[in-house]
């Protein structure tokens, strides 16, 4: 009888551990690919960004709002750490620089919510906007042209959006050079 | 007896010119010599003023909040913002910054359109419990908004945000703009006007 058991015991033990192989299996199978694809995506290389004033367009987007745009991507471009050098707009060093990509933002829409309906409904008074990214290289030659949302939700001040919107150009950024 | 008389007096006149005439010539000299700087006083201010532009700061705001784009300042700091000479400084107990009105390229206010930034005292406000700080929250606290785009020394653009007390923002501007700052809004008193 307790050899039966012994016997029981042991094969639950090895099929448990034959689940685990297989889900470690299958589990290095769905990452490996993505891993694959980031070896494999043509990334660019380039020792320097130079970024460009948000363009505001057609969308009336308040300048606080832009400034903060701007300055948050200066920020976290700069954290991404792919580049030598990040050039503000006008800057006379930038015309040296032999491998010089220019990001550049279009407003394409905006709505400022509310810090105090956030608060109080937790459900509205979303701030939002879409702007659109391009960064160009040396040429003019087109290396990302993208439509990135910036949104801040339930907590957190109206500029919060600008923030979010840095962070996700910054992921762009390190997915791309 | 009149012609005596005048025969007399007119030496005794003469005599008293004469003795008259160092005393003129010493007050003429006192007076140049004390009238001389009172008259060119007000020249002498005004050089110093032009001289010296960190003498006293026209415009000053204590309690300002920095949110950003205070190149050497840290982003959401505290400090004092005045106009200093041809300047726009903002200082903080341990840095300062300092733009020139000439490398101003735009400056605006949102007195229009307010909005609440609350940094500390959001921070302060949620802490109470029972959801009392959303509550406190209510009661907003309107602020004026100034946004600074300037150039610095190599030409490279920067844009910093400032909260002040409501208020408080048109001041700065209006002052900015009279030393040469540029604006792309009109101050809120001349639009007016402009109609």
């Amino acid at each position: 009888m307790q050899h039966h058991t012994r016997t029981v015991v042991s094969v639950v033990c090895r099929i448990a551990i034959c689940f685990c192989a297989l889900f470690l299996m299958v589990g290095y199978l769905m990452v490996q690919p993505s891993a694959g694809d980031s070896k494999g995506a043509k990334r660019v290389s380039a020792s320097s960004i130079q970024i460009e004033p948000t363009d505001p367009g057609d969308t009336p987007i308040p300048p606080d709002f832009r400034i903060s745009i701007y300055e948050n991507l200066i920020m976290q471009i700069e954290k991404t750490g792919k580049f030598q050098h990040v050039y503000r707009s006008g800057d006379k060093d930038a015309a040296n620089a032999p491998d010089l990509v220019t990001l550049r933002t279009t407003a394409q829409s905006f709505t400022q919510g509310s810090q105090k309906k956030r608060e109080v409904t937790t459900v509205m008074g979303a701030t939002s906007l879409t702007l659109k990214v391009r960064i160009t290289d040396h040429a003019g030659q087109t290396i990302v042209d993208r439509d990135v949302q910036g949104k801040v939700r339930f907590m957190g001040e109206n500029l919060g959006a600008t923030y979010d919107f840095s962070k996700k150009v910054a992921k762009i950024v390190r997915d791309t050079f | 007896m009149r012609m005596q008389n005048l025969i007399v007096d007119v030496p005794v006149a003469t005599n008293s010119r004469r003795a008259t005439r160092p005393r003129a010539w010493v007050r003429g000299l006192f007076l140049l010599l004390v009238g001389a700087p009172l008259m060119f006083s007000p020249v002498l201010a005004h050089g110093q003023a032009a001289a010296t532009p960190s003498a006293a700061p026209s415009v000053v705001q204590t309690d300002v909040k920095l949110v950003m784009g205070g190149v050497t300042v840290k982003n959401n700091s505290l400090g004092t913002l005045s106009v200093v000479g041809s300047s726009l400084q903002f200082a903080t107990a341990k840095t300062k910054v300092e733009v020139e009105a000439s490398s101003i390229l735009d400056i605006s206010t949102n007195e229009d359109s307010r909005q609440d930034i609350t940094g500390v005292a959001h921070l302060a406000t949620a802490a109470i419990p029972y959801g009392g700080g959303r509550v406190l929250s209510l009661f907003s606290h309107k602020v004026d908004v100034l946004t600074v785009e300037f150039k610095d020394a190599n030409g490279g653009y920067h844009g910093a945000v400032l909260v002040l007390p409501q208020g408080q923002a048109a001041s700065f501007k209006k002052q900015l703009v009279a030393m040469g700052a540029k604006a792309s809004h009109p101050l809120a008193e001349d639009a007016p006007a402009n109609k």
